[in-house]
């Protein structure tokens, strides 16, 4: 009986102590009104922990940049680390930054998308961005929302250059994360950089179904030159494949971290996003009440994607100028990445396909494009094309 | 049996066998510990776990006093860090009460993992394809019964091959945990992926009809657990059943002696046990998270254990010990990002806290009798 009494006391306890906290529960939350340069605050959720040296280290850069850009005071810029894709730890982070004031919020992760919008429709005063997502275009989103990403596929396509002047087998590897669009897409514009330099380049594909799993990234990479790759390329977050290809004497291209110090010899160079530039604009777009479109996707002319940590050392020869002339015809000429009369493997017209498998696009002839990144920020690009081999 | 004795004789006459009789240090059993005692334990238990933290958070180049004073405000401090602790709290408390029920009856059920697994996996396919077939507060009823009967389920699976064949309970359950996670992997990667997602594989967000609602907060999950302490409570200490489950873990003989039917006990109570752990996966999936994917359990199967351990697979106590659990756990996120340090060192800290917990338990049980000096031998 003491004991039944005892929980009961307990229970009503916790209930007071809830119900007493609540009162300041509708507080919090900025309002757009009165947004200035001095009193904004920014409020980023990152996926990973900074010492990843990868995604996450790269996202904060920006983060900073962005406020080194604007003059703003860095204890303005309200970074919560290593939240992870829990969406119950997800929506907490999101809402403590609400708690805290902040005017704009960023999230870094495409699985942060549901949740974003859950909070972004609670809160309406404040702006969100989420990166590589692809929800703000859908009837879902609030106007509030938004969604923003790099033309990556265009630094990828210059660092399929290196790749298919370098390889000498004439095979690559690639360690890719999840199969889907923006994976796809990206490995696709490497492969076709490789093409554009070596008609008789290959590639081989392997998930690893993870964003990032060092131990299973260097595994994967160590397979890939098993098979006869010499140049191993990566939608990975960490720096793992870049050491198992320092280790087996192969070559390798990175992503989103100049990777040279991990591996000297292996190291090429590293496509990577310049998340500041679109973090500025937004930041700044706050503070003058001006609007932000619902995607933002910019590439190699604004700087937003680019390629890093070229190293001279051990590019094969001619590979800077080759470099240089496709990234002229992309900014100048608007070259297509995606053009062509491209084929998958049993030689039909190479198709893009929504999730229901409806085609909206078909590579009928020489003269298709498929203008990548343009309606939407995330990329839409998933036809497997010929020369690229998946291996599960 | 003849060449021990022998053995033995040698040993007794050995000139060294004085020496080695008794070993240097050795536990005995403490049948009564004075009033008071436990209670000082347990706090220099924690200050110990307080003072090698702050060894560590000193190495990491920080003041240790303001990162546990942090870790208070970062958990009890304002209202809406309160509401993520105790959301922390709900699940660890409500797979303690599961647990501690098959551990009374010495079941080891390593498996609230996978049972947790299976009650959030049947609540979920009533959530993503059930919804408009059903009226509001039904649907949530719907799925919380299939969430009971899964978990139930699936936790009676060892209960049968133990009272059949007499299995290994720990390995079993250990080993159906990641059945059930591959199961939830296959649904996340194949049927179950969201269209919106563009095929990235996630699962959809549950519509509003299936998430729970808040009171104070928090999603109701809380009332649920509070519920489930009381009737946990009254379960093991007043019912017959209850009665039965203590017998068959003091003695299976003296149960079988008895009369109670141990097979019986053994699934009633694993199905019992099984389905606590299925309403963990049920306030997870239709409160918390609002959806399911791989990791939706945190690994609370397993930390839940420590709960049911340390409260001595007491109800009541179970409330406080998962409420420290969450306090830990929230206070030591944020660290990260206010001091600088990586949440890896954050969760030593906390593995430390647990720790000395787990090791002054054993020092409330036995003591540690030292060989005296030879001078000394009476």
């Amino acid at each position: 009986m003491k004991k039944v009494l005892a929980i009961a006391m307990i229970a009503l306890l916790m209930l007071a102590l809830i119900a007493a906290c609540d009162n300041d529960s509708n507080g919090g939350g900025g309002s757009s009104a009165g947004v200035t340069k001095d009193n904004i605050k920014i409020g980023v959720v990152h996926i990973g922990p900074l010492a990843d040296q990868g995604y996450t280290f790269n996202h904060d850069l920006g983060a900073r940049t962005m406020i080194s850009n604007l003059g703003l005071n860095m204890d303005q810029y309200i970074p919560k680390f290593d939240v992870g894709v829990d969406p119950a730890n997800v929506t907490a982070a999101i809402n403590e930054l609400v708690q805290e004031g902040c005017h704009i919020i960023f999230a870094t992760s495409f699985s942060h998308g549901f949740q974003m919008i859950e909070v972004a429709k609670e809160q309406p005063d404040i702006v969100f961005a989420h990166a590589t997502g692809a929800l703000a275009h859908t009837p879902d989103a609030p106007p509030n929302f938004h969604n923003y990403f790099a033309k990556i596929h265009q630094a990828r396509y210059l660092a399929g250059i290196a790749a298919g002047l370098r390889t000498e087998t004439n095979v690559l590897g690639y360690v890719a994360a999840h199969p889907f669009a923006e994976v796809i897409s990206g490995y696709t514009a490497f492969y076709l950089g490789a093409l554009s330099v070596n008609p008789d380049v290959t590639m081989e594909v392997i998930y690893i179904n993870s964003w990032g799993d060092p131990p299973l990234e260097q595994q994967v990479a160590t397979r890939l030159i098993e098979l006869g790759a010499d140049v191993i390329a990566q939608h990975s977050d960490s720096a793992t494949p870049a050491i198992a290809a320092q280790e087996l004497g192969a070559w390798h291209v990175g992503y989103n971290n100049d990777m040279r110090e991990a591996a000297p010899d292996a190291s090429m160079l590293s496509p990577r996003i310049d998340w500041s530039i679109y973090m500025t604009f937004a930041v700044k777009s706050v503070i003058d009440g001006t609007p932000i479109p619902a995607d933002w996707g910019e590439g190699l002319s604004s700087g937003a994607a680019f390629i890093t940590g070229l190293n001279d050392a051990i590019v094969a020869p001619g590979t800077d100028a080759a470099i240089d002339a496709a990234r002229n015809n992309i900014i100048n000429n608007n070259m297509m990445i995606f053009r062509g009369h491209l084929k998958d493997n049993d030689g039909n017209n190479a198709q893009i396909t929504d999730y229901d498998g409806n085609v909206i696009f078909e590579f009928t002839d020489d003269n298709s494009f498929f203008a990548e990144s343009t309606t939407t920020s995330a990329p839409s690009f998933n036809a497997i094309i010929a020369g690229i081999n998946i291996i599960s | 049996m003849e060449n021990k004795k022998t053995k033995s004789k040698v040993l007794v006459n050995h000139p060294d066998y004085k020496e080695h009789q008794e070993p240097w240090i050795r536990m005995v059993k403490i049948d009564s510990v004075p009033r008071g005692i436990p209670l000082l334990v347990r706090v220099s238990a924690l200050l110990g776990a307080m003072l090698t933290g702050a060894i560590i958070i000193l190495a990491m180049g920080s003041n240790p006093i303001l990162v546990y004073i942090s870790m208070i405000t970062e958990s009890l401090g304002s209202a809406s860090v309160l509401r993520e602790t105790i959301r922390i709290a709900i699940p660890l408390l409500i797979t303690g009460l599961g647990i501690a029920l098959a551990f009374k009856m010495r079941f080891w059920n390593i498996g609230a993992e996978g049972q947790i697994i299976a009650g959030g996996v049947a609540a979920s396919y009533f959530a993503l394809f059930w919804n408009g077939y059903l009226p509001y507060p039904m649907l949530l009823i719907v799925m919380f019964i299939a969430a009971v009967v899964a978990g139930g389920l699936w936790g009676m699976i060892p209960a049968i091959f133990k009272a059949k064949w007499n299995t290994n309970e720990t390995l079993f359950t250990l080993m159906l945990n990641y059945i059930a996670l591959e199961g939830l992997r296959y649904l996340q990667y194949g049927p179950w992926r969201d269209p919106r997602a563009f095929g990235f594989p996630i699962i959809s967000p549950f519509p509003a009809e299936a998430r729970l609602p808040t009171l104070f907060g928090v999603h109701i999950g809380w009332i649920i657990a509070l519920l489930l302490v009381v009737l946990v409570h009254i379960y093991m200490k007043k019912s017959k059943q209850g009665y039965e489950i203590s017998v068959v873990g003091e003695s299976v003989q003296t149960a079988r002696y008895a009369g109670i039917n141990v097979n019986l006990v053994y699934l009633r109570t694993m199905f019992i046990s099984g389905a606590i752990a299925g309403i963990t996966g049920y306030v997870t999936v239709a409160g918390a998270n609002g959806t399911i994917s791989e990791e939706f359990t945190g690994g609370v199967g397993f930390t839940a254990i420590t709960v049911a351990w340390l409260a001595k697979l007491n109800p009541v106590a179970m409330i406080i010990i998962s409420c420290f659990l969450a306090i830990l756990d929230k206070g030591s996120g944020p660290l990260v990002n206010s001091f600088g340090i990586p949440s890896s060192v954050a969760g030593i800290i906390t593995g430390l806290f647990l720790f000395f917990m787990l090791g002054s338990e054993f020092f409330l049980n036995y003591r540690l009798v030292f060989r005296k000096k030879e001078g000394n031998r009476e």
